[in-house]
């Protein structure tokens, strides 16, 4: 066992480090407006940051040298993710694309679909958003109603999606619908977003300006090539989605630069003597790197070729543990400055960690899936 | 990074587990507040095992999953001061079994003080190991599943002086609390797992409850976090991973002994039924140190220095 980073690990995270100081302007923190990925800020940002990180080798380094990576381990991957998600993520929601969309299109895609997808995802130019939650399918995802008529020359799809962040400038949506009336008959499409039919309307949300939206398919006709692995087999797409969405964003990193930056506040302002206020921030922190050994643990997983298995479940919940011991942290200790709006940071921590229980599927079903998976408690 | 054991450290585990596999099964007649493991203790030591962390190839990392093993019985074995704290402060050829403390010493009950060959403290000023040879120590009755004896007072200047520093006592401490803690904590979910897997209400597993299943799921998650908390801090040896994994455990410590009893129903309250061998205890191992709240301030200090 060593938990240690390589050298190589260490020194690909400078590089990292120091590509995005380079590149972000120094009043980052102000223009995204505390980091909101998808303000119009962000995503116009993102669609030139993308491209060069990508010309730096640094946006699927990690993926085979076919795909436009460079075949090295899953480690780099989340170098990358660390380091950008505390950054803010200036990637906008391009990190939803190298995350879960391309790796499943590398899994399920056929090469017509992979040459088409992967390469622009591998160059930083493609946004996908994610179609699964519908109006009265959350949680049971698999009750989900939007249905795909197939007919000779495609598919016919009518329903809608709610939820569903980025939708208003993604290129592709990655949509779960109906084949079959079995409950887990369903397919995955991919579906450009300008295709006739499709509606979407901005919900307002706390976590930023284009987080959520509803999506309505109306008579959308897309081509038999349109579908992602087989027809009706959907569900083992989005089962593999899952796995890598849950883990996919360190939530816990911008968490611990927001702990970070409040501690920075407090000692200033005197207010970091009191022992409970020190004993409260160093069991967020402990909280946090739990949390982050254990994502660690599933990458090490990864990296070795492991199946999944319910580590992942375990990690997104000390994730979010960790994130709610956060937000409980701040929003005692830091009240005054969070109302006056005074730091980017702390702010955006604030936010984020406040909602880190709904966000890749909520808390609950994670428990459910400890009990079922790791414990190997009894249904009913 | 790599969360895989070494072929070396897989071997030395099974040879821990195997020596460990004929302490499991409850004594006849066991029922008491606790269980005395100086047999245990008596096995592992004519083993080898308890100086693992001095001998070549191994180190504190080997110590720490003894102690985890070690702390998932249900005895009560002093291990983690003599295999992993005496050994990193410069004591490992003092005489076991070890008593671990700190100044103000005298007067209070310190845990496995009673049958204890040597007691090494924070004196305030530097760290000693005092022998116990010839000095009566009284034993006292705690609420804690663990035996507790109180501290006599010692002359000033008496006793010998480590090479180790406060600090490094405090870390080793920290690291060895939080591997009982997280051994006492899996042994006491494992079992709770499997009774409300088997105990029938309402027609149906008591572990079939949504209710029930959420909350044993939290404290999967918090043991998980204790352990790997705990190797991170001996792997890396800094002193803020241990103050992190310690305050950590202890956190977890709270919550799984009240958790794993609380499923049980009444039959955990009785001294017949095992889980008060790891729930008490863990409430020992909660407050050891000065507790939770102390360990994080500690690490606090460490972090963000002022």
């Amino acid at each position: 066992m060593d938990l240690d980073w390589t050298p190589g690990h260490a020194a690909f995270r400078e590089r990292v480090r120091s590509v995005i100081y380079d590149n972000l302007p120094s009043d980052w923190e102000d223009k995204s407006n505390g980091f909101d990925v998808g303000s119009d800020f962000v995503v116009a940002f993102a669609r030139t940051f993308a491209p060069k990180l990508a010309k730096e080798g640094l946006l699927v380094p990690h993926w085979p040298k076919a795909f436009g990576g460079q075949d090295v381990d899953a480690w780099h991957h989340w170098i990358l993710n660390e380091e950008l998600w505390a950054a803010g993520e200036p990637r906008s929601y391009q990190y939803m694309s190298v995350n879960w969309a391309g790796p499943a299109i590398m899994q399920f895609g056929n090469e017509e679909q992979k040459k088409e997808h992967l390469g622009r995802i591998s160059s930083g130019t493609l946004f996908y958003c994610q179609g699964f939650s519908e109006p009265n399918a959350g949680s049971d995802l698999a009750s989900l109603k939007t249905r795909a008529e197939k007919t000779a020359d495609g598919y016919i799809i009518n329903g809608s999606k709610i939820w569903t962040s980025a939708a208003s400038f993604a290129d592709y949506c990655f949509l779960l619908a109906r084949t079959g009336s079995e409950k887990r008959v369903i397919s995955v499409f991919l579906i450009p977003m300008n295709t006739p039919g499709i509606k979407v309307n901005v919900i307002r949300g706390l976590q930023g300006a284009k987080g959520l939206h509803e999506v309505f398919l109306d008579n959308v006709r897309v081509p038999h090539s349109a579908l992602l692995g087989e027809e009706h087999k959907g569900w083992n797409v989005m089962t593999h989605v899952m796995h890598n969405e849950r883990i996919g964003a360190p939530r816990y990193a911008l968490t611990l630069r927001g702990l970070d930056r409040a501690v920075q506040i407090l000692s200033r302002k005197g207010r970091f003597k009191n022992n409970e206020v020190r004993s409260r921030a160093a069991r967020v922190r402990a909280a946090c790197e739990a949390a982050r050994l254990m994502c660690c643990e599933v990458i090490d997983g990864r990296v070795k070729n492991k199946a999944p298995s319910a580590l992942t479940n375990l990690a997104r919940y000390a994730i979010v543990q960790s994130d709610r011991l956060a937000c409980d942290f701040l929003g005692e200790f830091l009240h005054d400055e969070l109302m006056a709006n005074e730091d980017k940071v702390i702010s955006a921590a604030y936010r984020r960690t406040n909602s880190s229980g709904i966000a890749a599927g909520s808390a609950e079903i994670q428990l459910n899936l400890v009990a079922r998976n790791e414990l190997q408690l009894p249904r009913d | 990074m790599n969360f895989d054991l070494t072929q070396d450290q897989r071997l030395f585990k099974d040879s821990v587990t195997r020596l460990l596999d004929k302490y499991r099964a409850l004594p006849a007649g066991h029922a008491s507040y606790w269980l005395d493991g100086s047999a245990v203790r008596k096995d592992l030591e004519e083993g080898g095992f308890l100086s693992i962390s001095t001998q070549q190839g191994y180190g504190p990392f080997e110590a720490l999953l003894l102690v985890e093993a070690v702390a998932m019985l249900p005895q009560v074995v002093e291990v983690a001061a003599s295999a992993l704290v005496a050994p990193a402060v410069g004591a490992g050829d003092c005489r076991g079994p070890v008593a671990l403390a700190s100044t103000p010493v005298a007067g209070r009950p310190v845990r496995f003080l009673p049958g204890a060959a040597t007691l090494i403290v924070d004196s305030g000023a530097d760290v000693r190991a005092y022998d116990l040879a010839g000095i009566n120590v009284p034993a006292v009755d705690t609420p804690f599943a663990a035996p507790f004896g109180i501290a006599p007072e010692f002359a000033a200047g008496a006793g010998r002086k480590l090479g180790a520093s406060r600090k490094a006592f405090l870390q080793w401490r920290q690291v060895a609390l939080a591997g009982e803690i997280v051994g006492a904590m899996q042994a006491a979910l494992d079992l709770t797992v499997q009774y409300v897997k088997n105990r029938q209400q309402f027609g149906h597993p008591l572990g079939s409850f949504q209710a029930i299943q959420h909350r044993l799921s939290e404290c999967a998650v918090l043991v998980h976090g204790a352990r790997l908390s705990t190797y991170r801090a001996v792997l890396s040896g800094s002193a803020s991973d241990a103050a992190l994994a310690c305050s950590y455990a202890q956190d977890a410590a709270a919550r799984i002994s009240y958790d794993t009893p609380q499923f049980h129903g009444a039959i955990g309250q009785t001294l017949e039924y095992p889980v008060h061998y790891w729930s008490y205890r863990l409430r020992a191992l909660q407050g050891e140190l000065d507790g939770v709240s102390t360990q994080g301030a500690r690490a606090a200090d460490e972090l963000w220095p002022a």
